[in-house]
């Protein structure tokens, strides 16, 4: 048993990181099956179910952010995939081919989970997947929310798919789905969300105890471990010792204070982590939030298979202009930002085709600046440095003016 | 004497070959359509040979302004002649790999040395001469002087392969940082090189492969493809007149089926 | 006999060649509101059951300046076009649109209009991905119903069941005569070029269907009565989004290359799919969606595409297939290398094009296509 005492979740993470591939590799090795799933799937399911899963897109992070994407890419538009294509398709296809990764291994899947909440392209990536491998496909598609709310049909339809799928799922393991293993499952996972948004709520506090660099790592956990116990403990850990840094008035950084804080808008540039971050810890740039946090808070109650769809269509990407931009401008108010950096990512047209009037009408309801710049999440060739440090200077220069105007009341 | 013209962006090349099939005389001018480019290469031409268009009995216009060439009793694709011309010039050709001003092709053949497949790239200079001309302002050096600077290269760089303006900044970043201007040379052409092996394997790569045009000429943008493609390379003798030759082989070929025809 | 097809084949050729002008023309002509239809699939026989012109809107080849507002430069030119078009005033003339979410770009597109052009109301509209289980089939007639609803308040009366099955009458007589016209026409490609067959396809986005589809009948008639010569060309069967510019089909026809037959989502991906005859109008629309197949804009596991464009080859003993890429369309991308393995194993010879709406240099692809005429000579 862990010393509590010792360890750091920023160690149990890295242990959890480990398991979890370690994991995977060994059910492989033992003839169970290996599923392959998308980012914000129905993980309740596999959970109950207890099949080894591992999830594409938190291995193409990290294989980009260790800057081995390129291998990878090259190979799937060898086979004429188009450069166009999200850049996680093309690391995960061109890892089903190459299977072999000096980032990190996966077991091959046995089966395909693919919930369309977070894009269509994931449909279209699975679809070939299923395809290639020969293997079959559970598919969750939940309709774009055009209205603001959910609608109530899109409920039952993606109702319907959960049911549908428990049924798969049971002629796939050739065991009965146990009902009150899922609703326990669907507790914890609850409880997990609770913790994931709690921790990431500090960050509100000014200044924020948060490096939000940091908050992109503990995503990949609780993309994968939201409905296990070794989740539920990282993220209370993580939770707790950010209550504790935030009480005792502690920024970000040892090396520099928190002087500006922002929000980055869409994921990471993985292979330029390192870049990206310390053109903004120069100036004491913070991220303090992103539209993540609220995404992979997935809250309903136990039990109620309609709250659990629901939840899963709820997420910012899922939602219409209105809804993003009230959601941004909420986050602007309650992280108390001074400025937003967009990520215009080369790979993410659902995100990006709505980017700019996002940016006018946030800009609008709260006037804080704000940039946008090219990159890419895992294709190393779609960035420019130059361009990068150029805007986020820009930003800076920007929020500098604010700030004067502000002392000067 | 058969004429093959092929008439590029940058450039116009003549060959002419004689009833046996032997390659007589050869030119390159380095202007291309919209000029007086074919007049000029014409007169070079013939002057060498010690002969007059009279003695022309049949022309074959390729290459990208083949479609205006009022002289030729044909127009056929750049991609054909050069598999033509390739292939009679290299025994045993199996892809044709061709880097041109504003564009590149790979061309795969099958055993009798007809094209089997071709791919050619989108539309952008990254993987083309051009890119290559931006890179040599950008070290300020010319085209040939960048191969030379290549040669010198201790330590690899990496440069963006999918857009020239951002290897361009990559590059101007590098130079800023110290980088020693024969490692960016080199990087570019590794650059370039990466960018077509793409185009290669949507095609697939039969040995041998031939590399062909102006850039060919540049011994160390053959090794980077080579080692890309992890293939042997080997630029084709007369790269840059390759097209017109096979037009030229076209031309007798055209005018043989003509005659048998009328015969 | 001969001039009467001819004048047919001109009278529609104009017909798609001016989009605004043909609209106009047509909403005089009937006398009815129009509704624009975004791509892929839209329920035109609601419009239509609603006494109104469903008009499609497929992009076009114009400036792009304005979308800029909305798009980054590698948005698909078609949504681009249609933004860009709805900012210029061109769709003014649109009581609404039909905008349905098939890919990540149209999610956005439907969002985007919502501000771009806020005198023209959308209606929104998800067809289900998961179309082939209980939940989706009902999911689609929920959709479907709640269309047809949108529509009665624009046309402020109700949409009758007797009015619903005339439209889908006639939306039956068209979807039948043109899989009659595209076989027909592939028998006679001396009279129905490449540019042609795509134009008189075309013009049906902007007609009346039963006057349009009376059109076509009697086109087909009149190619019937034709002998059937030997092609000295090269026939193909095209495949993608759309087959445009229009000046893009002149290179083919220059050098002789015909189109058999289309596995194009502008074309027989329309018409192409048999109408079940059991349940309401509503329900034969839904299973018209659950039917379809090989279409890269509906999920479909088995990715039948390969092998539909193998057959079709065989079929009209064609000689290959060109892929008419639209740049930056994601989901035809996704499917490019599947189907391009499929057809190489079958020895099938494949030319790939890069298209855009807004092209105005063709000189790559007349390399491309001539080059692919003379390796399959």
């Amino acid at each position: 048993m862990d010393d509590d005492k010792k360890l750091t979740s920023k160690d149990f993470l890295n242990q959890l990181v480990a398991k979890h591939y370690e994991g995977a590799l060994q059910a492989k090795a033992e003839g169970k099956p290996v599923v392959w799933a998308t980012s914000i799937c129905p993980q309740e399911l596999l959970e109950t179910m207890d099949l080894a899963t591992v999830y594409p897109e938190n291995h193409a992070a990290a294989i980009g952010a260790r800057k081995g994407a390129l291998e990878f890419i090259e190979n799937a538009e060898g086979k004429g995939y188009s450069s166009d294509n999200c850049s996680y398709a093309r690391v995960n296809l061109g890892y089903a081919d190459i299977q072999k990764a000096e980032a990190q291994d996966i077991p091959m899947p046995d089966l395909l989970f693919c919930c369309s909440n977070i894009c269509n392209t994931v449909i279209k990536w699975y679809e070939n997947l299923s395809k290639t491998l020969q293997i079959p496909l559970i598919l969750f598609d939940m309709p774009f929310n055009h209205t603001y709310e959910v609608p109530e049909h899109s409920i039952r339809y993606m109702r319907g798919q959960i049911e549908y799928a428990i049924g798969q799922l049971e002629d796939f393991t050739k065991r009965k789905f146990d009902y009150d293993k899922f609703g326990e499952v669907m507790e914890l996972s609850n409880a997990t969300c609770e913790w994931w948004k709690k921790a990431t709520d500090w960050a509100k506090v000014i200044p924020s105890p948060l490096n939000g660099f940091d908050m992109f790592n503990y995503m990949a956990m609780i993309v994968c471990m939201r409905g296990n116990a070794d989740g539920h403990r990282l993220f209370k850990m993580w939770h707790d010792e950010l209550e504790a840094k935030a009480k005792a008035g502690l920024g970000p950084w040892n090396s520099a204070e928190e002087q500006y804080r922002v929000m980055w808008d869409g994921i990471a540039c993985w292979p330029h982590l390192s870049t990206t971050f310390k053109a903004l810890k120069k100036y004491g740039i913070n991220m303090v939030t992103s539209t993540y946090p609220d995404s992979w808070n997935v809250r309903y109650e136990k039990n109620d298979l309609s709250g659990m769809a629901k939840a899963y269509a709820s997420n910012y990407a899922n939602r219409n202009l209105d809804y993003d931009e009230d959601n941004v401008v909420r986050l602007v108010k309650d992280f108390s930002l001074d400025g937003i950096v967009y990520h215009s990512n080369r790979s993410c047209k659902l995100m990006d085709f709505r980017q700019y009037e996002i940016q006018r009408r946030v800009e609008a309801a709260t006037g804080i600046p704000s940039v946008v710049f090219d990159g890419d999440q895992t294709d190393p060739r779609a960035f420019s440095e130059a361009q990068y440090e150029t805007r986020i200077q820009a930003l800076v220069e920007m929020m500098e003016e604010n700030k004067e105007a502000r002392r000067k009341g | 004497m058969y004429l093959g013209i092929d008439i590029g962006s940058t450039s116009t090349k003549a060959a002419l070959i004689d009833g046996k099939a032997n390659l007589v005389a050869q030119k390159v001018v380095n202007i291309g359509t919209g000029t007086n480019g074919l007049e000029l290469v014409l007169a070079e031409l013939l002057h060498e040979a010690g002969l007059t268009m009279e003695d022309v009995v049949y022309t074959v216009a390729t290459g990208y302004g083949r479609l205006l060439c009022d002289i030729a009793d044909k127009q056929i694709t750049e991609i054909s002649c050069h598999a033509k011309g390739v292939s009679y010039l290299v025994n045993g050709t199996g892809t044709i790999i061709d880097i041109g001003g504003q564009d590149s092709k790979v061309i795969r053949l099958d055993p009798l040395g007809r094209v089997a497949n071709f791919a050619m790239n989108e539309k952008c200079a990254a993987g083309t001469g051009r890119f290559l001309e931006v890179m040599g302002r950008v070290l300020g050096c010319k085209l040939d002087e960048l191969s030379d600077l290549a040669g010198a290269s201790t330590r690899e760089i990496q440069i963006s392969s999918v857009c020239t303006v951002f290897a361009e900044s990559e590059v101007i970043s590098q130079l800023s940082m110290g980088t020693r201007r024969e490692d960016v040379a080199k990087g570019a052409l590794v650059s370039i090189a990466k960018r077509v092996a793409g185009l290669c394997k949507r095609v697939g790569v039969e040995p041998k492969v031939v590399m062909t045009g102006g850039v060919a000429l540049n011994k160390n943008m053959v090794e980077a493809m080579s080692r890309e493609l992890k293939e042997d390379v080997q630029a084709a003798p007369y790269t840059q007149a390759v097209g017109a030759i096979g037009a030229a082989l076209f031309a007798m070929e055209a005018a043989e089926k003509k005659e048998n025809n009328n015969g | 006999m001969m001039s009467n097809a001819v004048s047919i084949i001109q009278e529609l050729e104009a017909i798609a060649l001016s989009p605004y002008k043909s609209v106009m023309r047509t909403m005089k002509e009937t006398g009815k509101e129009a509704i624009g239809c975004f791509p892929i699939y839209a329920p035109e026989e609601l419009i239509y059951a609603a006494g109104m012109l469903p008009v499609g809107m497929w992009g076009g080849d114009t400036e792009l300046k304005l979308a800029d507002r909305y798009l980054q430069t590698f948005c698909c030119s078609i949504m681009r076009s249609n933004i860009e078009y709805s900012m210029k005033g061109a769709y003014d003339m649109l009581k609404a649109v039909i905008i349905p979410t098939f890919c990540d770009t149209l999610k956005c597109i439907c969002e985007n209009w919502k501000v771009s052009a806020p005198r023209i109301p959308v209606i929104p509209m998800v067809y289900p991905q998961n179309r082939r289980i209980d939940a989706g089939f009902v999911y689609m007639t929920e959709e479907l119903e709640r269309v047809r609803g949108a529509l009665e308040e624009i046309s402020e009366k109700p949409i009758t069941d007797a009015m619903l099955e005339d439209a889908f009458a006639v939306y039956e007589a068209y979807r039948s005569a043109m899989r009659e016209f595209v076989s027909v026409a592939a028998e006679h490609p001396e009279m129905i070029n490449a540019r042609s067959r795509h134009l008189i396809i075309k013009a049906a986005y902007f007609s009346d269907k039963k006057a349009y589809t009376d059109k076509i009948n009697k086109l087909t008639e009149a190619l019937k009565k034709e002998s059937v010569k030997p092609f000295p060309g090269i026939k193909v069967v095209a495949t993608g989004l759309i087959a445009e510019p229009p000046a893009l089909l002149d290179i083919f026809a220059k050098n002789n290359v015909a189109i058999a037959a289309d596995d194009l989502a502008q074309e027989s991906r329309q018409f192409r799919t048999l109408s079940r005859s059991d349940g309401n109008v509503i329900q034969r629309l839904a299973w018209r969606i659950v039917d379809q197949q090989g279409c890269t804009f509906l999920y479909e596991v088995e990715k039948t595409r390969g092998q539909m464009l193998i057959e079709q080859v065989r079929k009209t003993g064609s000689k290959g297939v060109v892929v008419f890429m639209m740049k930056f369309c994601d989901p035809e991308e996704f499917d490019y290398p599947i189907y391009k393995e499929e057809l190489e194993r079958a020895g099938i010879p494949v030319l790939y094009l890069e298209t855009e709406q807004q092209m105005d240099s063709f000189a790559q692809i007349e390399t491309r296509v001539q080059s692919f005429a003379e390796m399959l000579a």
